[in-house]
């Protein structure tokens, strides 16, 4: 079970954006996309959702070669928890987790009983039933991140993609988002993509980094072996120190830091 | 966890949508019933019963010859048929622009199928005033002309915008509402500018049974397949990103239901002339009641547009005794209707 990307190239007109990028990622993984602002970050995401189509390349999915899978197909494999979402009619939130479902309906079939209960059991496990019948337009950043997460799950629970997941979040709400998504790659075997800029959030919670420099693959694997200081200076464009702030636990920081605390 | 409990809810005023289509659709049966015996000829239930001695004592084939049941079955009839359908249709087309473009603002009109069904009336005028199957013609050729050419600009454009989509739409409609400017100077002030004018401001007068067979089927037609797909609505009123995502083709989508919205909208314009609001208003009035999910608001859209032109028609042949044009009505009601429903809902996002 196994998402393969081997010498990909992708973009958008006639310049690459991404550029001979390859990894695997095993499910039941929880993986971190770093990378600068236009990075490709973003790109890489959509091309794994099959939103953008690869110039070169191959992307596998457990065997599959995504190329060949309709776009429903696909669907019902891989979801995405897109960076922002509003502006819609004021769905209710149920309304708009139940429309995962939508790759698994036929022409003209709407969601029935069965999928309103898959809904409901999805918000209720990710503690949320009580968002069930609020307006969408209405919650809060992180109750929207918690219903979309929770929408993602009613469509595929082979992966996840998640663009920036804790872009709008607060302090509490991005661990218990991140912890959350976590929990689910452990549990049931889910593998969650993530698109994340703070390094520290990658550190404390992806088991697998892929790092992405100007469109090409900086270096990609085990979260502990792959993020040193070293190379996170090199991602980012500053030096980085790797500090231990409590037994076990150590964060990343930018040295330029120490200019303005000292 | 809450699982059966509120299944069914809406945001809307009335939770249990099954009972608003009830209530909905009983009021449209009385109503048609009602407008049936509402006239300048004749009212009530006079008529009702002078239909009802003559058939009595005469049979079937008295009734062949009575004045009232010809007015009844061969004027009002055809033409409550006709209110009923178009109202739907008006209402139905702008229900799913809104959805697709997703913006509450939007009305049937915006890709400029209104634009040339209007220029290819006027032009029917001036070339025949006398022969109005060519002013229908010639209106549904240049109301769908219109789409297809806003749909092609966008396409040149950019394929898959929205906005250039919106914009291209734009453009058409200004060109044919130019151009119907360039018809309405050159036509004669006192025969053809009329006609055009009075036509322009809609009317179901002309309304016959032939309108019905030709309307009829193919309304009917476009309303079942936007009511069977009506879910898919939903998902393309996330936007394209979040629709690819969960498993649609966005674009393919777009055109089908553009297409079948056009045709809608061309074959009202083409028979009753421009009747405005209604598709803008119906939808709003549709999500105040059932919510914004397209698949409890398109059955109540379509009742409550063939509802609101069926009333609407009444008042034009009843308030005075010249006939009203009927974008009067639907203008003067729906217009503050639509400030009314935007008050309603303040603060709620879109309604």
């Amino acid at each position: 079970m196994t998402l393969a990307c081997s010498a990909l190239r992708c973009g958008y007109g006639r310049e690459p954006v991404l550029l001979d990028i390859s990894f695997l990622v095993e499910n039941g993984t929880f993986c971190a996309i770093l990378g600068r602002n236009g990075s490709g970050k973003t790109t890489l995401l959509h091309c794994l959702g099959g939103i953008l189509k690869p110039d070169q390349g191959r992307l596998e999915l457990d065997g599959l070669n995504i190329a060949r899978l309709s776009r429903q197909e696909l669907a019902r494999l891989v979801s995405l928890v897109p960076q922002e979402s509003i502006d819609i009619f004021p769905f209710q939130v149920i309304d708009v987790v139940v429309m995962g479902r939508t790759p698994f309906l036929s022409l003209g079939q709407s969601p029935g009983r069965d999928d309103y209960r898959l809904a409901w059991q999805t918000l209720g496990l990710l503690e949320a039933g009580y968002l069930g019948e609020r307006n969408f337009n209405k919650i809060s950043g992180g109750e929207r991140q918690i219903a979309l997460l929770a929408r993602a799950l009613v469509q595929s629970a082979n992966t996840i993609l998640l663009d920036e997941p804790t872009n709008h979040l607060d302090f509490q709400n991005t661990y218990r988002l991140l912890g959350r998504i976590k929990e689910l790659c452990r549990s049931r075997g889910l593998r969650a993509m993530a698109a994340i800029h703070d390094p520290n959030l990658a550190y404390l919670f992806s088991d697998q980094v892929v790092m992405l420099k100007e469109g090409r693959l900086l270096a990609q694997g085990p979260t502990e072996q792959i993020m040193t200081a070293e190379r996170v200076s090199e991602l980012y464009g500053t030096e980085t120190l790797l500090a231990e702030v409590s037994r076990g636990l150590s964060l990343f920081f930018p040295a330029l830091i120490k200019r303005y605390r000292s | 966890m809450k699982l059966q409990a509120g299944q069914n809810t809406a945001p809307g005023l009335f939770g249990n949508h099954q009972v608003v289509i009830a209530v909905v659709l009983g009021l449209l049966v009385l109503a048609f019933l009602l407008s049936l015996f509402i006239g300048r000829l004749e009212s009530g239930f006079g008529l009702l019963s002078r239909v009802w001695e003559t058939w009595k004592y005469k049979g079937a084939s008295g009734l062949a010859e009575n004045v009232d049941w010809l007015v009844l079955t061969s004027v009002r009839l055809p033409r409550c048929l006709l209110a009923v359908l178009v109202g739907m249709g008006l209402s139905i087309s702008g229900a799913v622009y809104q959805g697709l473009f997703r913006n509450p603002l939007v009305s049937p009109d915006i890709l400029g199928v209104a634009a040339g069904c209007t220029f290819g009336a006027a032009l029917g005028l001036i070339l025949s005033q006398v022969q109005f199957g060519l002013v229908r013609l010639s209106a549904f050729v240049f109301g769908l002309a219109a789409v297809s050419l806003a749909l092609a600009l966008a396409r040149l454009i950019a394929a898959h915008s929205i906005i250039v989509l919106v914009l291209a739409g734009l453009v058409v409609t200004s060109v044919f509402n130019a151009l119907l400017m360039i018809l309405k100077y050159l036509a004669d002030p006192y025969s053809q500018l009329p006609a055009i004018v009075f036509w322009i401001m809609g009317s179901l007068h002309r309304a016959q049974w032939k309108d019905v067979y030709l309307a009829g089927p193919l309304i009917g037609a476009g309303l079942a397949l936007v009511h069977f797909l009506r879910f898919r609505l939903n998902v393309l009123s996330l936007g394209d990103l979040q629709a690819r995502s969960l498993g649609l083709n966005p674009p393919v989508w777009r055109i089908m239901f553009v297409a079948v919205s056009s045709l809608i909208v061309a074959l009202s314009v083409s028979t009753c002339g421009q009747i405005c609001w209604i598709g803008l208003v119906v939808p709003h009035m549709a999500r105040t009641l059932v919510g914004p999910n397209h698949e409890r608001m398109i059955p109540v859209t379509a009742l409550i547009g063939g509802l609101f032109l069926l009333v609407a028609d009444d008042l034009a042949r009843t308030l005075t005794t010249a006939e009203l044009p009927l974008s009067i009505i639907t203008g003067l009601s729906g217009a503050p209707l639509f400030a009314y429903l935007l008050y309603r809902n303040r603060g709620g996002g879109w309604t």
